[in-house]
């Protein structure tokens, strides 16, 4: 079973998914280290998960990454000030990272990544990026430029070149929402330069929370995964909203329209997955000639739902692509 | 009757087809005493199916069948009489061929041929009171009770001096073929708490949701929303399955992803508190990826289309009840 050395850089909603899934699937809290600068999310982190090694300060990322050498050395960071940690956590001492998990806001990776440029070229975790719109080719870029300028002893007028080989593997994630509930759908690219073993790590750890994970061999269909899965529950969560008024307009009370209309979904998707059918011939099979069904598809045939669907999938694969452009720039604000 | 024994009364399903089937198999997965059920089906190969899925299982076919399902049998040896001269065929591998009458009967055959069996039944249901519950789509409760009544003085009815049983009337959906249907349910007056209760419990077998309804003019939106809906999420994702092909991603993938990001998010909607509205919100931020999506999907009228194709389900339920020969869903 896999028992790495796990650092999540953030501690946000999906760090927090993934985290709790592992933990809920047995992987042993003390190999896990969360670095979050808020102090309320810290609380919150400590009290969800007694003994989960939190920590946030100036040093949190570079602690977390490069590990304690020794409990008195954790103590003197805490004592400067460079380190807050979790006073009931297991121990203060702790290895360097095997696995680090980029899960902070996309807007600050680049700042996060370099200031950690010199600590992963010199321990080589594996890195997982979950961040959107950010490129693989970009994190291999900030930490380049955090290693280069962080090397010691190096001539300021002549920074070491870091040689793109000799930095970690990067693997980036696109999860979706239902990771929270254990239930995600998430697609990942690997660079090149990864191993098998270390694709296996990645698979693993998203598989925590995520039902379906699949891989795609080129980084331009991570947009397409953020159109398909990333933004996708928010389709249906439009979908069932409007049939919920739909019945409700209807004369039906609104509770009960709910009800229906979300386990009609659930049950829809159950069916699909359990059956060897692809979705047209799955729907050819539920639908009558003439009946109640038929009456509705026709509808949303006439109305054109497939291309309001396919434009809708493409502004999100598109939006994902320009937004990847945005933010590997500098100083550029970065939205999902 | 206590209610234990109520829930495990004797049952029987006139029409052995996949719906019937599911329900009787969720039943039985449920710890459902197999020799309180029985099952009438026309169809040889049917009933052979049947019969070595649900190995004891009675199986009635022939022309007596559904008299004696409902009925019950006075003896093995009437049994065995009607066998002999052909008004039905059993199950050779059934526990026993005598049971009781049946307590609570699902009418599951097609409408299309509902009025001429329910009629037939009608003496029998009439002297023995069963709770009726049917799961045929299109058939009203007043047009079942109106057969059952065929026969008998409209005037008797009215004093009261003849009862009908009361007729619950059930729209579920084909997940209850994988044990996760959405059922919308109406009772006639008449119906119990405790009748009630027992169809309740039945469709929970197969559906995690039952919702009642109290105007029967609802169960054409029920068959709107729950009973045709299914294949408006296959439509959905099929149509997202289609949009990934088309940029650039393998179909198994496509399919994949988009069938788990379906079951998730209506996981999510589950478990929420938040409204569907307020859900979507909190994943959407501004000018992000879903915003993009979103803003396209409203742009192209998604809400209205959708209004438009469940009110579309809704009313031809409403005029395939009409008339009286059936819906077909």
């Amino acid at each position: 079973m896999l028992q790495s050395r796990l650092a999540f850089i953030g501690g946000g909603n999906m760090a927090e998914a993934i985290l709790g899934g592992l933990l809920a699937s047995g992987y042993p809290l003390s190999q896990c280290v969360v670095t979050e600068p808020l102090q309320a999310r810290c609380e919150f982190l400590h009290s969800k998960y007694p003994g989960l090694q939190v920590l946030s300060g100036p040093q949190a990322n570079y602690l977390a990454v490069n590990g304690s050498e020794s409990a008195s050395h954790t103590a003197a960071l805490v004592d400067n000030g460079s380190v807050h940690i979790n006073p009931t956590a297991a121990s203060e001492s702790f290895s360097p990272a095997e696995v680090v998990i980029l899960a902070v806001k996309p807007q600050v990776l680049r700042g996060v990544v370099t200031d950690l440029g010199s600590t992963l070229h010199q321990r080589q975790p594996l890195v997982i990026s979950i961040a959107a719109g950010i490129e693989t080719s970009a994190i291999a870029r900030f930490m380049a430029e955090g290693a280069s300028s962080g090397s010691s002893g190096s001539d300021a007028t002549a920074p070491t070149q870091i040689q793109h080989e000799d930095l970690p593997a990067v693997i980036r994630a696109m999860p979706n929402t239902p990771a929270l509930v254990n239930e995600g759908a998430t697609g990942l690219y690997a660079t090149l330069d990864t191993t098998p073993a270390q694709r296996l790590v990645a698979e693993s750890l998203l598989g925590a929370v995520s039902k379906q994970v699949s891989w795609v061999d080129q980084e331009s269909l991570i947009d397409t995964v953020t159109g398909i899965s990333g933004s996708g529950p928010a389709y249906f969560f439009l979908m069932m909203e409007a049939m919920e008024d739909a019945a409700v307009k209807l004369g039906m009370d609104r509770e009960t329209a709910k009800e229906l209309t979300i386990q009609t979904c659930l049950g829809a998707a159950k069916m699909a997955q359990s059956s060897s059918d692809d979705l047209k011939t799955l729907r050819v099979k539920v639908t009558s000639p003439q009946g109640t069904t038929d009456a509705a598809i026709k509808t949303f045939e006439q109305g054109g739902f497939r291309d309001l669907v396919a434009a809708s999938v493409t502004a999100a694969d598109s939006r994902s692509k320009s937004l990847a452009t945005e933010l590997c720039g500098p100083g550029k604000e970065s939205k999902l | 009757m206590t209610q234990q024994e109520q829930h495990q009364g004797r049952l029987a399903f006139i029409g052995g087809g996949n719906m019937a089937e599911a329900i009787l198999g969720g039943l039985l997965a449920c710890g459902y005493p197999l020799s309180q059920c029985v099952v009438t089906e026309p169809i040889q190969a049917r009933c052979e199916f049947l019969q070595s899925k649900y190995p004891g299982l009675q199986t009635l076919s022939g022309p007596d069948a559904n008299r004696l399902a409902v009925q019950g049998s006075k003896s093995a040896t009437t049994t065995q009489t009607l066998i002999q001269d052909g008004s039905i065929q059993v199950n050779p591998t059934a526990a026993s061929t005598d049971f009781a009458p049946a307590e609570v009967i699902i009418l599951a055959v097609k409408p299309q041929v509902l009025r001429n069996v329910v009629i037939d039944l009608a003496p029998a249901l009439r002297a023995l009171q069963p709770l009726v519950i049917s799961i045929a789509a299109g058939i009203e409760t007043s047009a079942i009770v109106r057969f059952m009544a065929d026969g008998v003085d409209e005037d008797a009815i009215a004093a009261g001096s003849v009862k009908l049983p009361p007729v619950i009337r059930v729209m579920p959906n084909t997940p209850a073929l994988v044990l996760e249907g959405a059922a919308g349910m109406y009772a006639t007056a008449d119906a119990t708490a405790e009748q009630r209760e027992v169809a309740e419990s039945l469709m929970a077998a197969v559906s995690k949701q039952v919702s009642w309804v109290e105007t029967e003019s609802l169960i054409d939106t029920v068959t709107g929303i729950s009973g045709s809906g299914p294949a408006y999420f296959f439509l959905m994702m099929e149509a997202m399955e289609e949009a990934g092909v088309k940029l650039g991603m393998d179909r198994a993938t496509a399919k994949a992803l988009t069938i788990q990001t379906c079951l998730g998010a209506a996981k999510m909607a589950q478990l929420s508190s938040d409204d569907l509205e307020t859900l979507r919100i909190k994943v959407t931020s501004p000018q992000g990826t879903t915003d993009a999506a979103i803003k396209a999907f409203e742009a192209g009228g998604f809400r209205d289309l959708v209004e438009k194709g469940v009110t579309a389900a809704d009313a031809r339920s409403r005029t395939l009840a009409k008339e009286l020969g059936g819906a077909k869903l």
